[in-house]
């Protein structure tokens, strides 16, 4: 299991830096006078100047590169362009925080309705049970979060008024508090994720509940809740928790609309922001983050899914 | 008439003045036009009020003065609303400032961060309750010299900065030689360094380039650059980076990541105590998003909507609209430098084949005036009815034009930012002259990127080939862009017409059209005003450089228990005497 850790880890690593290569060709190819962008139209050419020099946007290529290395290894991207003054990591890690709580709460909400949901439909395979939960899936999932997270705000929170129709959380407000905020773009994740979740969920459930090992330990005389429990699930979700894990990285970075109908100060907007203002040393910390939530997910999926299955373990461990 | 007030009116005043009170007493100028234009010339309400007594006070108006009908003015009365109590705090939803400066009051380009900046500095003009200029900001009152090109502000006694120096006119000279260095688009040859004489300290006497009859609308909250920053500040420094200012609220905190800033109030503001104790601009990234909270109040204000997507708040009973004073208009530049509209035959055949009552229906409700081609709002005192006819959809008349031109058709590429209605105007634009013979196709870009891509990207940082170039050289072929509120047009023709302009993305060049701007900047009476601007109207209507198919309403409001809040249609959004109940 060490072996099999490690050797994921180094592979990740080779993926961040090859990663953190693209980021700043993109930031690098960008066209058009930064410096001038950042101090206006109406700025004097010796400001811009200065302001390049400062900023070391006339650095060389290698020196810019293996400065923006030095920054991910210490955590210290500098000020932000576009808010002089403020560092970069003080306005990623509060939205990376919002971000955080903001999945945590979806996952909350929809993995273990979606599992459940799953699971039903895979033991009334072929039933109105399940071809209700297949096509309620399919008909939620086809709908982009902010679509629904438009249709929700609207309903439940203009119309009927239950709940804030914005997710702006005012200041002072109880962690527990949050929840009431960040409920309706909440759901409008679980919306989106509950039709593909409990489809994988309900597809490795019946190839599960058709195996060899399932009817085995029927014929031992198990009780149903312990076969499903010990033999079922444990192979069946492994493929739900491979696409969780790919799928947090996205909910991280990736929910700009959503982020945007609910004026949710999550990283997706920060990200959004950092891309149109330009402002690099954010967009670069920001996506560089992202990617390090992707990765961290997938390798905590990977070892889960080699900690329910032994054979997979064996067979990662010995590549 | 009362012949001897006036007369001792008329004996009180400065040849300046004297030209005005003969216009009204004429019957040339309207009431409402006497006061908007005393008022630039810094005649005191009692004495205009002496004036219109004398004349009888019997024309065509109301009696207060104001711009608009009951109801749809900038600002709610005392107790029209929710008649709120001391205390309290209230959230604005603002836009979102997509200006990578910051929250620089001397580069600043967007309505959010204007919003900002107005909460804490100040001008030396501000803003009267029927949201036109008046002397209720660091000036309380200023005159011209007989020419027209020296103006003297007395500055309000007991200024002080927030930081507790107090205000000086060295405080105002050094705010407009910061200006004339980065050539501010209003200020622009209007005045050089050095021009603000400070030698007291509670005067300052402006000697400008050329005479010009509007002055103090340039250095009001109408030119939003012009807020007057400490002696010691520096192009770039930011209001977060240093809170500052003279105004009556002090910026707590901004989070530039949200665009959101908190103020607390002044308690040493010239003005008085605030009633409210806080308030919070909230910035939206987008204007749905900012509307459905204030449908469900998650926010007491919202600083501008649109009527597409903003029709919950319109038919809101609990909800008071603003509608302050508004010339912002839609500009559909043509870059006559390229050969697609180098022809005067091809930019008038696009103009006359627009359906702008269409335009008014579709996007505004009706909520919007046609325009004529030219940048003249109707409302003001100066404008020529006459001069020109209105423009009407006439394809049999483009497609003449289109032959004139010996064009067949004509593929080109409209280019927009996405912002509000202009998407919509150009689906319009693209549908209405495809009859004439026009195949285009629509580019709508973030409106940021649209701004650096090909309004005037030389003033981006785009190296021109040409070492004197037009600061709006490589404009893009065809496009349309956005105008905010100006009570004067100077801005209008001045940055984005006349030769040279620094917002001039058509790139047009006529001395005719220059001399004539000329002389409406330095004519200081109305009648001049008007046969400059009426040859203006013409000049324009018949070469075409920008079709201005529409002047839009500038939708703001507030909830009902907010009252005495002030907005203007460019993005201001005053809360020294909101209160909340």
């Amino acid at each position: 299991m060490l072996r099999f850790t490690l050797r994921r880890l180094a592979l990740s690593l080779v993926t961040l830096l090859i990663l953190i290569f693209v980021v700043f060709m993109m930031t690098w190819l960008t066209p058009g006078d930064t410096a001038r962008r950042l101090a206006g139209p109406f700025a004097p050419q010796e400001r811009v100047d200065a302001l390049n020099e400062q900023l070391g946007l006339q650095d060389p290529f290698f020196v810019q590169f293996w400065n923006l290395l030095v920054s991910v290894v210490t955590l210290d991207f500098g000020e932000s362009f576009s808010s002089p003054g403020v560092l970069v990591v003080d306005l990623v890690q509060p939205a990376l925080w919002n971000s955080g709580k903001l999945v945590l709460l979806a996952l909350v909400l929809t993995l273990p309705i979606s599992i459940i949901a799953g699971v039903i439909a895979a033991r009334k395979k072929d039933t109105v049970v399940d071809r209700s939960i297949v096509t309620f899936g399919l008909a939620s999932a086809s709908i982009p979060e902010f679509v629904s997270g438009v249709i929700l705000q609207y309903v439940i929170g203009v119309r009927l008024g239950w709940l804030p129709a914005i997710s702006d959380v005012p200041e002072g407000t109880s962690l527990f508090g949050e929840i009431e905020y960040l409920l309706l773009p909440a759901l409008a994740i679980v919306a989106v994720y509950f039709g593909y979740i409990a489809r994988i969920t309900r597809a490795g459930t019946i190839s599960a509940l058709d195996s060899d090992y399932t009817r085995t330990a029927y014929m031992k005389g198990l009780s149903t809740t312990r076969v499903m429990r010990r033999h079922v699930l444990r192979n069946s979700l492994q493929p739900t928790v491979a696409v969780t894990g790919t799928q947090i990285g996205y909910l991280f970075g990736g929910l700009v609309g959503l982020e945007i109908v609910f004026n949710y100060p999550g990283l997706g907007r920060l990200i959004f922001r950092a891309a149109t203002t330009p402002d690099f040393p954010l967009l670069q910390a920001g996506v560089i983050t992202v990617a390090v939530i992707f990765m961290l997910c997938t390798l905590g999926a990977d070892l889960i899914i080699a900690w329910m299955n032994p054979r997979a373990r064996m067979n990662l461990g010995n590549e | 008439m009362d012949w001897k007030r006036l007369d001792s009116a008329r004996r009180n005043a400065g040849p300046l003045e004297v030209d005005l009170i003969e216009a009204y007493a004429q019957k040339k100028i309207r009431r409402r036009d006497f006061v908007k234009r005393g008022t630039i010339l810094g005649l005191s309400m009692p004495f205009m009020g002496a004036v219109i007594a004398a004349c009888g006070g019997d024309d065509d108006e109301g009696s207060t003065g104001t711009d608009a009908p009951e109801g749809t003015t900038g600002t709610t009365a005392a107790g029209g609303g929710g008649g709120g109590a001391a205390g309290g705090s209230i959230v604005v939803g603002i836009q979102q400032g997509d200006s990578s400066t910051g929250l620089d009051p001397v580069n600043m380009l967007d309505l959010g961060t204007y919003n900002v900046i107005a909460q804490s500095f100040e001008y030396l003009v501000g803003l009267g309750p029927d949201g036109n200029i008046a002397p209720t900001a660091l000036a309380q009152q200023w005159s011209p010299n007989e020419a027209g090109d020296v103006w003297t502000f007395d500055l309000r006694p007991g200024v002080t900065w927030q930081d507790g120096s107090e205000f000086t006119s060295a405080d105002v000279a050094a705010t407009m030689d910061r200006l004339v260095e980065v050539g501010n688009a209003g200020l622009d040859g209007v005045i050089g360094a050095g021009s603000v004489d400070a030698s007291d300290p509670a005067k300052a006497v402006f000697t400008l380039e050329e005479p010009n009859g509007n002055f103090p609308v340039l250095v009001s909250l109408f030119n939003t650059q012009s807020a007057i920053t400490p002696a010691d500040y520096s192009n770039g420094t930011t209001l977060d980076a240093r809170p500052e200012g003279t105004g009556a609220w002090i910026l707590d905190s901004f989070d530039a990541s949200t665009f959101s800033a908190r103020f607390r109030r002044n308690p040493d503001w010239w003005g008085g105590q605030t009633p409210l104790d806080t308030t919070e601009l909230r910035g939206f990234a987008d204007i749905g998003t900012a509307v459905t909270a204030m449908q469900s109040r998650d926010i007491d204000a919202i600083q501008q909507f649109s009527v597409i997507g903003g029709e919950g708040l319109l038919n809101d009973g609990g909800f008071t609209l603003l509608t302050p004073p508004s010339s912002a208009h839609r500009q559909v530049w043509f870059n006559i430098n390229n050969p697609e509209f180098e022809s005067k035959a091809v930019r008038q055949a696009l103009a006359w084949s627009l359906d702008r009552s269409q335009m008014v229906d579709t996007l505004f409700a009706g909520r919007a005036e046609i325009g004529n081609d030219h940048p003249i709002l109707s409302s003001l005192p100066f404008y020529d009815p006459d001069a020109v006819e209105q423009r009407t959809r006439d394809i049999d008349r483009a497609k003449a034009l289109m032959a004139e031109a010996g064009v067949d058709s004509l593929d080109v590429t409209l280019q927009t930012g996405d912002l509000q209605d202009i998407p919509d105007l150009a689906a319009i634009i693209q549908q209405n002259a495809a009859e004439a013979g026009f195949n285009i196709t629509v580019n709508t870009q973030s409106n940021s990127t649209f701004y650096e891509a090909g309004w005037c990207p030389e003033l981006y940082g785009v190296e021109s080939s040409d070492p004197v170039a037009l600061p709006c050289e490589s404009s893009f072929t065809f496009g349309i862009v956005d105008y905010g509120h100006r009570p004067t047009p100077d801005v209008f023709l001045g940055s984005a017409l006349a030769t040279g302009g620094v917002w001039n993305s058509s790139n047009y060049s006529n001395p005719e059209f220059d001399a004539r701007l000329s002389d409406y900047r330095q004519s200081v009476d109305v009648a001049g005003q008007t046969e400059a601007i009426g040859a203006i109207q013409q000049i324009l209507w018949e070469d075409v450089p920008a079709v201005y198919p529409y002047f839009f309403n500038y939708l703001s409001g507030h909830d009902e228990s907010v009252s005495d809040m002030q907005s203007t249609a460019l993005g201001h959004t005053i809360l020294s005497q909101a209160t909340k109940a």
